[in-house]
């Protein structure tokens, strides 16, 4: 299946070609085999736990760390050997902001831009007016979100034709989060191609057509986001008044069944209303719906794939 | 050139305050210079007194001492130790500096290459150390002139001055490579501190033996003041060994920096 869709997405031109990537440190940590595509103009989403691999990969197509076999191409050249190059068109946001700590906000974004040779200021200010960040502060005094801000201002101020992010909202705060995905969106919209790393799937949910997951250094799944929707879990644990017959929710849709005491918990999937119903006819003194976290979905999909 | 003027402006404090202790130093000395030469006599009195070998390792030469020529020789030793300090210091952090700072990250995704980055650090290390060398010199001439009892060779004193940049350039050349060599660097002074007082305690037990080949062991004694000064001239064999491992240790870290993986911080 994801071969087709591999030979599909080759119509389209590929701005990230992987194929066989593989970086071993000589213990467990590192990828192996690594193989996706990322089509012109699509927002792909790159996921799985801390420590899978994840940063592994993009360090590599950013030339940062050298791959041990196979081979990485960005805009259909090497991303080792056309580097310099390459990084030209390519905006990247680590996940851990680190700048020159002595160095003013602003000229610090000047120093970017500098390596760009394009007039960057009105961009500058465009997006420091956006995200709020104060352009005259010292970096050593911006608290960890506000690093987060200079980060993404510097990796968008040269309007990269692709935009590399490794986990890019921790330490948003939730409007911050919303601005900065409206950024993005308005990006894509302009053209910029989108690579989103991120261990939260509510946020490649939101922005991704299509997903890699990666777990232990391996491509699990390569799917899109709208097939992954229609498994869409949720987690639910509710807390009873008083107890109930063990089986009330042995039904369709329900995985993970677990009581203790007057708590019950389960993974959820398909129509929510039926649940919500069935939910209603019982006593309940308190109840939690959430998003499953990432583990829970890849224990969904290993329970598929055996 | 962007890099090479970030460089320059990070380290414009450092240069400074380094430029600044080598004037301090040599402005201390050379003031005592007029009381030496009046009292010659009794201070060479009082360092044959030293055992012989004390007297080499320091660098004590007892007849030149009373010539402004022969004391700078001697002060100069001190000069030279600062001036490594301060090479080695800006060699080993240059580089590393990055990694510590965990901004190597940023600098890297920028789209130039490893070489191109090493160059602008390299040529701004060799700035900063002209300029050292330059100030120095002005102020050391100056001094020299003005506390000089009798007519004294320029030219000599100019050729002693200079071999400071020699011994720096190959410090400096010295702290590039140990830095790319060694994966993470906590601390630079440890480290350049280390290295420069090995070499510079070396020096002193090479200058006790009468071996002419351990002194290729140590930048300290390539030059050889009294040689320079009953010479006009530096070694021709030193200058070439000294000039083969900047060389190699410069086209070592450009081949080592290009080919290293920079891993999250």
């Amino acid at each position: 299946m994801s071969f087709i869709r591999i030979l599909q997405g080759g119509l389209r031109m590929n701005v990230i070609e992987i194929k066989n990537l593989t970086k071993s440190y000589g213990k467990a940590r590192g990828i192996t085999d690594v193989s996706f595509n990322v089509e012109q103009g699509e927002i792909f989403g790159f996921i799985g736990p801390n420590g899978a691999g994840k940063s592994t990969t993009i360090r590599t197509l950013l030339a940062l760390i050298y791959p041990t076999s196979g081979s990485a191409t960005i805009f259909g050249k090497d991303c080792i050997e056309f580097g310099p190059e390459i990084r030209k068109e390519i905006g990247y946001l680590p996940s851990e902001i680190f700048y020159y700590d002595n160095m003013k906000v602003i000229d610090l974004l000047k120093y970017s831009a500098s390596f760009y040779k394009k007039d960057c200021s009105t961009r500058i200010i465009e997006l420091a007016e956006i995200m709020d960040l104060d352009l005259n502060k010292k970096i050593d005094d911006l608290s960890f979100g506000n690093k987060k801000k200079v980060g993404i201002v510097q990796g968008l101020l040269h309007s990269p034709k692709l935009i590399i992010l490794d986990e890019p909202t921790s330490g948003l705060d939730p409007l911050m989060q919303q601005k900065f995905f409206e950024l993005l969106e308005q990006e894509n919209k302009n053209g910029a191609t989108i690579l989103l790393s991120s261990h939260i799937l509510s946020e490649v949910q939101r922005l991704c057509s299509r997903v890699a997951i990666i777990k232990e250094g391996k491509i699990i799944k390569l799917e899109k986001i709208s097939t992954l929707q229609e498994s869409n879990h949720k987690k639910f644990k509710i807390e009873i008044k008083s107890k109930i017959d063990d089986n009330y929710f042995k039904i369709t849709g329900v995985t993970n069944l677990e009581i203790k005491g007057n708590i019950i918990s389960f993974l959820f999937s398909g129509n929510i209303n039926f649940i919500m119903k069935k939910i209603s006819e019982i006593e309940i003194d308190n109840l939690w719906i959430e998003e499953p976290d990432l583990e829970e979905i890849f224990m969904h999909y290993y329970e598929k794939e055996d | 050139m962007n890099m090479f003027i970030h460089e320059l402006k990070a380290y414009r404090k450092s240069t400074i305050i380094w430029t600044c202790s080598l004037i301090a130093l040599v402005v201390l000395f050379l003031s005592l210079f007029p009381t030496f030469s009046k009292e010659a006599e009794a201070f060479k009195e009082i360092m044959k007194g030293f055992p012989e070998p004390v007297r080499k390792a320091m660098g004590l030469s007892v007849e030149s001492m009373s010539s402004i020529l022969g004391f700078y020789s001697y002060m100069f030793l001190y000069t030279t130790l600062c001036g490594a300090i301060q090479a080695m210091n800006l060699g080993t952090s240059i580089v590393s500096k990055e990694v510590r700072g965990k901004t190597a990250d940023f600098l890297l995704t920028r789209p130039v290459t490893r070489r191109a980055v090493i160059t602008s650090k390299l040529l701004a290390a060799l700035t900063c150390l002209v300029i050292t060398n330059v100030i120095y010199l002005a102020v050391a001439s100056i001094m020299a002139s003005s506390v000089a009892t009798e007519k004294y060779n320029y030219k000599i004193f100019f050729m002693i001055s200079i071999t400071l940049f020699f011994v720096q350039l190959m410090f400096l050349a010295l702290g590039i490579l140990v830095s790319i060599l060694i994966p993470k660097i906590k601390s630079v002074l440890p480290i350049s501190l280390g290295t420069v007082f090995s070499f510079f305690i070396i020096g002193m037990f090479v200058a006790t033996s009468e071996d002419d080949a351990a002194r290729y062991i140590t930048p300290f004694k390539y030059f050889d003041t009294t040689y320079i000064q009953s010479n006009s001239s530096y070694e021709g064999s030193f200058i070439i060994v000294g000039l083969g491992f900047i060389a190699f240790a410069i086209l070592a870290s450009y081949y080592l920096y290009s080919k290293k993986d920079v891993h999250a911080a």
